[in-house]
């Protein structure tokens, strides 16, 4: 056990000299100020209709989706998405709440939200998809074995630095979008109530145990959730990441995976053993905000137990594989 | 470089790790937390739908009405007419005839278009208690309602249906449907007292087809009828004819489907509901 200190150690220095932990957060200085404009430019164009009332948008959002709902051009999905959508809305109206108020707290948990599914992976994959492939095609990873340290210390050390890094990235994912849209939107917001608890049974919402928690607490259980799926997603990269030779397969792999999510979570909903794939479950906030989840029968204690059960196994790989394989020619 | 590296190194570490120590332990609570909130939530019993609001203190925790500043605020709420299905151009009678009373020199501002397709008298009665539409027609002082034509005509689908409505299933439901649209009347009175409010009366979209011209204009008449004596009976509110305006000129302001206005049959109405509003309070705000 003493020597995994320093073995960490090590690994967080090597992590902290790579360029791609800084691209990273590049990245996201330069994609959210674009985002933070777009919703500024449609947030001045709303204004413009309804006065600046709130009350008004709100109102006309929902008569919108229910005359959708009489369309027979619009899929039997969307309509169930929107008959949940218009009783939450309906909800907030009732009890004279706006939930999109514009600042920059509301803009960070409405990214946030859907940056889990794609935006935030991609991220995570960055540091974790050349972890140990990265040091095979250097060869470095030569220097690291003939080391008097047993394999899974190495690997272990790797693995723990990842998800130190891990909570680093989405706590400043929501730093600099906070920081950048509150500069545009105002920097309040934290006390806002939210509501959720939101139960979706069939179409109906049950409203029972609704309870409006303030935003900044919505936005700590929703970076929780968000951490949650980061972390699987950071294990399952890693294993990519030890089976194959090649940092690009690794990173190719895991996008497949995660773009093939996407586009499952749309249009999946008939085939109901996707339920058991990792890259459909990743939506993890929407079980705060009560959406319609994609598939029914999914709910957060089933898709908590899915996401584990992939991590452990991915875990298991990793080490039998790295501890066993030859990998030194 | 190699002392360089070996005198940032402890510093570097000192941070992360103590950083990504606290990240982590937030994001932690974070995530047990959302288990607890999620898995078992508590209902605030203090929230929830309050959907017949008619307590005062209801009322009294409203925003204030708007202030009276001769602005025309137009509201529409009713069936798939209030929404404009039909008009190519989108607009229906509520922004023609916006745009009419803008021409005229009133200040005017759609706030909002409620119409849902295929709303009968029932589901407005239900709509009129949720709290966003009690909002819009408070905020509004020319409301302009369109309703009862799906209960006569079940939304025009007689026309493909097997059994095309008789005399006597016509006459049959007006009883019922115009007491609702009494009810109705009165709800949107009472939502908002001060506004005026505009009822458009039903034309016969079935005038051209012969076996149901005569029960159609029968019925039509009769349904215009009561609610003419219902909308006598109240000041500020109005019925906008449209019986005569359809009658000769079906194949002009239909739209496609037969039972719908096109852009120019929104037009005529909305040429009306413009008139309507004139006649009402002449020239006020207006700087002509």
């Amino acid at each position: 056990m003493s020597k995994i200190m320093p073995l960490i150690r090590n690994e967080t220095i090597k992590m902290v000299k790579k360029k791609r932990l800084y691209i990273i957060f590049i990245v996201l200085a330069v994609l959210v100020p674009m985002f933070t404009y777009a919703q500024m430019k449609s947030a001045e164009n709303n204004r413009d209709k309804f006065g600046g009332d709130w009350r008004l948008e709100l109102q006309q959002a929902i008569t919108d989706n229910q005359n959708s709902l009489g369309s027979d051009r619009v899929p039997e999905e969307y309509k169930k998405y929107r008959t949940v959508y218009i009783q939450q809305m309906q909800y907030y109206l009732e009890n004279d709440v706006n939930p999109e108020e514009p600042n920059g707290v509301t803009f960070t948990r409405e990214f946030m939200n859907n940056a889990v599914g794609l935006f935030i992976p991609l991220l995570i994959m960055a540091i974790a998809s050349d972890l140990v492939s990265g040091e095979r095609t250097t060869g470095t990873i030569k220097m690291l074995l003939t080391r008097p340290v047993k394999r899974w210390k190495v690997l272990f050390s790797k693995l723990v630095t990842l998800i130190m890094f891990v909570s680093i990235i989405v706590v400043s994912a929501y730093i600099i979008c906070y920081v950048i849209s509150g500069a545009v939107f105002g920097y309040k917001g934290f006390g806002m109530p939210i509501f959720t608890g939101f139960k979706v049974v069939g179409t109906d919402v049950d409203l029972s145990a609704v309870h409006a928690v303030d935003q900044w607490l919505y936005l700590l259980m929703q970076a929780g959730l968000i951490w949650f799926v980061s972390v699987i997603v950071a294990i399952l990269a890693f294993m990519v990441s030890v089976l194959v030779r090649s940092t690009a397969a690794s990173i190719v792999i895991m996008m497949a995976a995660l773009i093939a999510g996407t586009i499952l979570t749309n249009m999946a909903a008939s085939w109901q053993s996707a339920k058991y794939l990792f890259m459909v479950n990743l939506e993890l906030p929407d079980y705060l905000s009560g959406g319609l989840p994609p598939i029914e029968g999914m709910n957060l204690g089933f898709s908590l137990i899915v996401l584990s059960v992939w991590g452990i196994a991915s875990l298991i790989v990793s080490f039998l594989v790295f501890t066993k394989r030859d990998i030194l020619n | 470089m190699k002392r360089k590296t070996l005198d940032s190194a402890p510093w570097i570490w000192r941070t992360i790790s103590t950083v990504s120590v606290l990240a982590t332990l937030l994001l932690l609570f974070g995530f047990g937390y959302a288990i607890k909130d999620v898995i078992f939530p508590e209902g605030d019993p203090a929230l929830g739908t309050r959907q017949s609001s008619n307590t005062p203190a209801d009322e009294a925790s409203k925003p204030a009405a708007p202030v009276e500043d001769g602005k025309i605020r137009m509201a529409v709420i009713g069936d798939s007419l209030a929404r404009g299905t039909g008009d190519d151009e989108g607009l229906g009678f509520v922004r023609r005839a916006g745009n009419l009373l803008k021409e005229q020199g009133y200040d005017v501002q759609v706030l909002n278009n409620l119409g849902v397709n295929g709303l009968r008298t029932e589901a407005l009665l239900s709509k009129l208690d949720e709290q966003g539409v009690r909002y819009v027609l408070q905020q509004s002082n020319f409301i302009l309602l369109s309703i009862g034509a799906n209960d006569l005509f079940q939304g025009g689908q007689v026309l493909q249906g097997e059994d095309p409505p008789t005399a006597e299933t016509l006459a049959a439901a007006l009883p019922e449907t115009s007491k609702r649209l009494q009810e109705i009347l009165k709800k949107v009175k009472e939502i908002n007292p001060d506004a005026q409010i505009a009822y458009i009366g039903l034309y016969n979209p079935f005038g051209d087809v012969k076996e149901l011209e005569v029960p159609g204009n029968a019925v039509v008449a009769a349904w215009n009828d009561a609610a003419l004596q219902i909308l006598n009976q109240e000041d500020k509110m109005t019925l906008v004819p449209t019986f005569d305006l359809f009658e000769n000129h079906l194949g002009e302001y239909l739209s496609s489907d037969h039972f719908h206005p096109n852009g120019a049959g929104y037009e005529e109405i909305a040429v009306r509901i413009a008139q309507e509003y004139q006649a009402e309070t002449p020239a006020e705000g207006s700087t002509n």
